[in-house]
């Protein structure tokens, strides 16, 4: 604290009296005083001194007056690349002179063009740690780009024959009727008569089969499979003859 | 014939006879609005506060009220203004110079059904005092905790356009509230119709008429049945992944709580029971959510600044969850 208010007080001295020398000369009123101030000519001989050529080259020679850097010996390909990289780099943005005959405009295009890079990249990372979506820019979004993500169990490649038939040999009858009605969406779907997406309730398919052949039977389908895959009711081969052959019904109209 | 191949685990006449007569009564006066009515009837079976949300002359006082008289409760009724004082809600110490000693006078938030009308227009201050009495269904004032009797229901309106003299509800009361319903204005049939009745009788003739059709122990018993229903585990598993999405989604500054995915359970339960059913779909679960989770979450400022709203945002995500099939 005591050494910042020392600094403090040196700088306001220092800027005082700098500011005081820089102030304007004043015109001083008054008796003239004579000038006692009197030039002498200097007659003394000026000798010229030059250095010689032998002793520069002798200056050369020694190694202390080599202020070059020196190639280092035994450098592999990869270290020579990135030493003559860096020396391009330095060439391109350092105080050189030019060697051509006119003054080239891609040395300051470069410079200045990485030198707008670096702002941009420095405003994206702030605007972006700052939580800013960028989409905002580009005008009005109504649709949130929402990311799909993959059933995992696709209706277009399972083999329904084959996994009601291994299904109903564990005797897991609950698991064949889910296995039909998904057979069912899939038979509605190349048919183009629903719109079949992972993310639609089966209420989304009941409705858009209204006014479709087979719109009551659907529903009835539906009942079925929600009363037995969410209610967990329990089904048994008897029960599952009977919904099998519904399911083959409704299917077979469709066929 | 198919449909007889399933009997209900849970006996559910009694809940049905009693979500008719309630439809009934509230049609009597409130025309059209069965999305409203259906999400007022779920909120009392699921044991939830209710927020209504609505221009002036909707109905929202009318629809509170209504729910109010069809139950055979007492009814409390807080006009909430800007000069409200947490004593005004929930009671103050007297001094009684007969026993020389402060006695606790009880405010009217010791009710069945409580009704607080334009509930923004009270400071923070004034609202945190219902916080405890909202979750925790008790009352603590000068250290003594006092018990409310159940059913405790909050039915609060709120006019989301005036904003001169009114307070932004903070967030942790917003999460208390089971759904937000937004009471729409009537479409032109509708309106007609109003004015014919209105023509023939006055609203307040017609609410003399309404009489209960629900006692307290009915009410206790319907709830019990709602919470004993069965909700398959993937079910459960799907209403916590859109909880959680609304915690991820970059487009909401605030997710929704924990609290949030209670809430989407027991009011699927509610809307399940009412359709018949003694298990939950997850049609049960999108039919909820944008009531349920619209008003706890909050918008990133750019999607605000967009036009977009929750509800938006919400039905989005619905769309971007897999439904367990």
């Amino acid at each position: 604290m005591r050494l910042l208010l020392v600094k403090v007080i040196t700088f306001f001295v220092f800027f005082a009296t700098n500011l005081q020398a820089q102030q304007a000369p004043q015109l001083a009123l008054g008796k003239p005083v004579k000038d006692t101030l009197a030039l002498k000519l200097d007659s003394s001989k000026t000798q010229v001194k030059e250095f010689g050529n032998q002793s520069i080259q002798k200056y050369k020679e020694q190694k202390e007056f080599q202020y070059g850097d020196d190639e280092p010996k035994g450098l592999s390909w990869w270290d020579r690349f990135w030493r003559n990289f860096w020396d391009w780099i330095n060439r391109l943005f350092g105080q050189r002179e030019s060697t051509s005959s006119g003054p080239s405009m891609w040395p300051s295009i470069l410079k200045y063009g990485a030198m707008a890079i670096c702002i941009v990249l420095v405003v994206f990372i702030i605007f972006k740690l700052a939580g800013v979506d960028f989409k905002w820019f580009a005008g009005k979004s109504k649709a949130v780009d929402v990311p799909y993500d993959e059933s995992l169990e696709n209706i277009h490649e399972i083999s329904f024959e084959d996994e009601i038939s291994n299904t109903l040999q564990k005797g897991n009858y609950r698991l064949a009727v889910r296995l039909l009605y998904l057979q069912t969406l899939k038979h509605l779907s190349d048919r183009e008569i629903i719109d079949w997406q992972p993310n639609k309730t089966n209420v989304a398919y009941v409705r858009e089969m209204q006014g479709e052949k087979g719109e009551e039977a659907f529903a009835n389908l539906t009942y079925q499979f929600e009363y037995i895959w969410y209610g967990d009711f329990p089904v048994d081969r008897t029960a599952f003859a009977q919904i099998q052959q519904s399911f083959q019904q409704f299917n077979g109209v469709w066929r | 014939m198919e449909q007889e191949m399933f009997n209900q685990r849970t006996d559910l006449s009694e809940l049905s006879r009693a979500v008719e007569q309630i439809r009934q009564q509230l049609g009597k006066i409130i025309v059209g609005q069965q999305g409203t009515i259906d999400l007022l009837i779920a909120g009392l079976l699921a044991n939830g506060h209710l927020l209504l949300e609505g221009v002036p002359g909707v109905a929202k006082t009318l629809s509170a009220k209504l729910v109010a008289k069809s139950i055979a409760a007492t009814f409390s009724r807080i006009q909430f203004t800007p000069d409200l004082m947490p004593s005004d809600v929930l009671g103050t110490a007297v001094f009684s110079p007969k026993t020389a000693e402060f006695q606790f006078r009880r405010g009217p938030i010791f009710g069945n059904i409580i009704l607080v009308d334009e509930i923004n227009r009270a400071p923070a201050k004034t609202q945190s005092a219902l916080f405890e009495a909202m979750e925790e269904r008790q009352v603590t004032v000068d250290g003594k905790t006092y018990k409310l009797e159940e059913p405790f229901m909050v039915l609060a309106t709120q006019n989301p356009i005036e904003q001169e003299g009114t307070y932004r509800l903070p967030e942790a009361q917003l999460d208390r509230f089971l759904f937000k319903v937004e009471i729409k204005y009537p479409t032109l049939e509708e309106e007609i119709e109003i004015l014919e009745q209105q023509h023939q009788q006055d609203t307040q003739h017609q609410l003399e008429e309404i009489k209960p059709v629900l006692d307290i122990a009915q009410i206790t018993s319907l709830r019990a049945t709602i919470k004993a229903l069965f909700v398959e585990p993937k079910l459960l598993a799907y209403a916590a992944q859109i909880v959680n999405e609304t915690r991820q989604n970059k487009a909401l500054y605030l997710g929704a709580s924990p609290r949030a995915s209670l809430a989407l359970i027991n009011s699927a339960k509610a809307i399940a029971a009412m359709a018949g059913r003694d298990f939950v779909t997850p049609d049960d679960i999108v039919k909820v959510a944008t009531p349920v989770l619209a008003h706890r979450v909050m918008l990133s400022p750019e999607k605000e600044m967009e036009g977009l709203t929750t509800s938006d945002i919400i039905t989005q995500i619905i769309k971007k969850i897999e439904v367990p099939r």
